[in-house]
């Protein structure tokens, strides 16, 4: 008896946190106009109409790009910088190195929201409302990617960069090629993490992006209802926003996991 | 010697390229050669080598930290530390690690080292100068004057703050975001708890079921708002369905006062104790297998294992997820956005609902940056908070 009370509980608590998804996948699916249940949970009559429909009534292809266009930029850079930044902080001496490090880590203490109104204003001023620059460039300053790098360069033995120096080769392609192939565990894991920030950040992207073609999926899903917009098309739209999320989490569960349980990563 | 100048502080100075010469600029007065090889005479980089070690504890008050650093440094003629020999160190500050790297100081070796590590960090730094450290400043700022849209603005002083304390909303806002924080952390911190010791207990599909608690972690906030306020809905939502089934209900969960609050931290619990239920997991595995046995040994039930030797062996853990979470559930926005917009009657309005609405909807931008610092200095408490506990936890 004792012996079957875990399992059971396991398979209770993970059907619980799997029915929000379930549902949303249903009434997504389900056939348009009528009461939403039951109808939703009958199978044989599911429709793709909802989709078509919300993917007409909003622009939610030009959503989507912004989130890619987001979100992909900023991995590439954040990764590029911040590997640069730790490289630094982990193998190089410089002037200040530690003050330096020190403050980038203390703005881990400042929440986001703190410092939403400077942030706007500031980026208003450079003419950053409403453009894509605007939206990306102001998130790439992320001290948890620079913390993660150092941490992890940091306990890579300096032979592996003497040696490529001591052949000669520049700063630059140490960098390129012996660094960056040796921290690509860390690539990945920092990749996943900054792209599910990005694709999912809300706060930032509303408040910068105002017009509605510069919109991320994220806060376009936010605003669909009122427009006139039925249940199952908004869970229509909810279910493409989410699809890549599973998709890099299906793909990257394990570096995802073990990297929250090893460092604390936090959005 | 160089000549050390008063460096002009302009933080957002774009240099892409060899965007690490500010620093350096400081305190030779000259910028490098493009070609990267330093200039003027071979002192400049011992200087600024003496730079770093030395300024570390003055530089922390939170000033730039590229500034802070070289403004530390000490004045021109005062020799920098270790000069005179790894022995004897001189100046005041001058630490064991300094004097210790003193031969190395005057190397060309060294000083290319210092400028290519610059020349790393550069992208990064500038980035932090105007996108990190200044705002964080120019909150403190803007929190103490009337700046508006137009983007005039008088000093006042205190007076944002003054109003802040009389401000009803902002009281009923605190209030909203305590009593919230009150409900999501100990429902988040328990699931997790919970998941946590069931997926360590079990063998069966434990990486599966890992990945499945996981999986409302790497949605957005907006979309678990969406589906659950769908969930929530009086007519045809999930629970009144089911309510209805049952002969119940139906019950206005998100339209009532006494239940909105409840209901918003429920959604967010499911959508975010799969964080600190790693983190809980990865604190359970650390404990020693012998630890548990010798209890059972001892005739420990397994509630009284729990209790009394996995529990307290896992509090350090416990209050790193506590504040984690506590600090999140303060900054509150997202969810009630989506799902209520406040209501009802500002049932459901947050501290940083109040701030958005201050800034982006009263453009009152000096109000709403008071706000942000009230903000700043609750999370700042939460974590001086915490290294408090787990620094004691540690003695």
């Amino acid at each position: 008896m004792a012996r079957l009370r875990l399992p059971v509980l396991l398979v209770l608590v993970a059907f619980v946190t799997v029915t929000p998804f379930v549902v949303m996948v249903l009434v997504a699916f389900a056939p348009p106009g009528g009461r939403t249940l039951p109808g939703a949970f009958d199978v044989t009559r599911a429709s793709l109409r909802n989709f078509t429909d919300v993917l007409q009534s909003a622009d939610i292809t030009r959503w989507a790009l912004n989130s890619l266009v987001y979100s992909l930029v900023s991995v590439l850079l954040i990764l590029l910088f911040a590997s640069m930044a730790g490289y630094a902080f982990a193998k190089k001496r410089f002037p200040g190195r530690e003050v330096l490090f020190w403050a980038f880590l203390a703005t881990l203490m400042v929440p986001f929201q703190a410092t939403l109104i400077p942030y706007y204003i500031l980026v208003s001023e450079m003419g950053g409302v409403d453009t894509y620059w605007g939206l990306i460039v102001p998130t790439l300053a992320n001290s948890q990617a620079v913390f993660l790098m150092r941490q992890f360069i940091v306990q890579l033995p300096d032979e592996l960069f003497e040696a490529a120096k001591i052949d000669g080769a520049s700063e630059w392609r140490v960098f390129t090629t012996v660094v960056l192939p040796l921290i690509r565990p860390v690539l990945a894991t920092l990749g996943v993490f900054v792209f599910l920030w990005h694709w999912n950040d809300f706060l930032w992207p509303l408040v910068i992006g105002q017009s509605e073609a510069m919109r991320t999926l994220t806060v376009g899903l936010a605003t669909l209802e009122g427009e006139n917009v039925t249940i199952n098309q908004i869970m229509a739209g909810a279910t493409i926003t989410v699809i890549p999320c599973l998709l890099v989490f299906g793909l990257l569960q394990r570096y995802l996991t073990d990297s929250i349980a090893t460092s604390g990563l936090k959005s | 010697m160089s000549k050390v100048e008063p460096r002009e502080a302009s933080p957002d100075e774009p240099e892409p390229s060899k965007a690490g010469t500010p620093t350096w600029r400081g305190a030779t007065a000259r910028p490098p050669t493009p070609d990267g090889s330093p200039p003027g005479t071979g002192a400049a980089p011992a200087a600024l080598a003496g730079a770093a070690p030395e300024a570390a504890p003055g530089a922390l008050a939170g000033t730039p930290p590229g500034t802070g650093a070289v403004d530390g440094r000490p004045r021109p003629g005062a020799p920098p530390g270790g000069v005179a020999g790894p022995g004897a160190p001189p100046g005041a500050g001058a630490r064991p690690a300094g004097g210790a790297r003193g031969g190395g100081r005057r190397s060309p070796v060294r000083r290319r080292e210092a400028l290519v590590g610059l020349a790393f960090v550069a992208p990064m730094l500038v980035l932090f100068l105007v996108f990190r450290f200044g705002p964080t400043l120019g909150a403190a700022f803007l929190s103490l004057t009337d700046y508006r849209l137009s983007g005039e603005w008088t000093f006042i002083g205190a007076g944002n703050y003054t109003r802040l304390l009389q401000d009803d909303l902002f009281w009923e806002s605190l209030g909203v975001t305590a009593v919230y924080t009150a409900l999501y952390v100990p429902m988040t911190v328990l699931l997790a708890l919970g998941t946590a010791v069931l997926l360590h207990r079990t063998l069966w599909l434990r990486g599966f079921f890992r990945g499945l608690f996981f999986l409302p972690y790497v949605t957005s906030i907006v979309l678990a708002a969406v589906i659950w306020k769908w969930i929530y809905e009086v007519e045809d939502g999930l629970i009144n369905a089911a309510l209805g089934v049952l002969g119940a209900g139906p019950v206005d969960f998100l339209g009532d006062e006494s239940l909105v609050l409840p209901s918003i931290a429920a959604a967010s619990a499911w959508k975010g104790f799969g964080y600190s239920m790693l983190i809980l997991l990865a604190g359970l595995q650390s404990i020693p297998r012998e630890v548990a046995e010798a209890a059972t040994i001892d005739g420990a039930s397994a509630w009284q294992r729990f209790r009394w030797v996995t529990l307290p062996l896992l509090r350090p853990v416990l209050f790193f997820v506590l504040v984690i979470e506590a600090i999140q559930a303060f900054q509150v926005f997202d969810a009630m956005y989506v799902m209520t917009a406040g209501g009802p009657v500002r049932a459901s309005y947050s501290l940083v609902y109040f701030l958005y609405d201050s800034g982006f909807k009263f453009f009152d931008f000096g109000y709403a940056s008071a706000l942000g610092l009230v903000l700043f200095l609750i999370v700042l408490v939460f974590s001086l908070i915490q290294r408090r506990l787990i620094g004691r936890e540690e003695d």
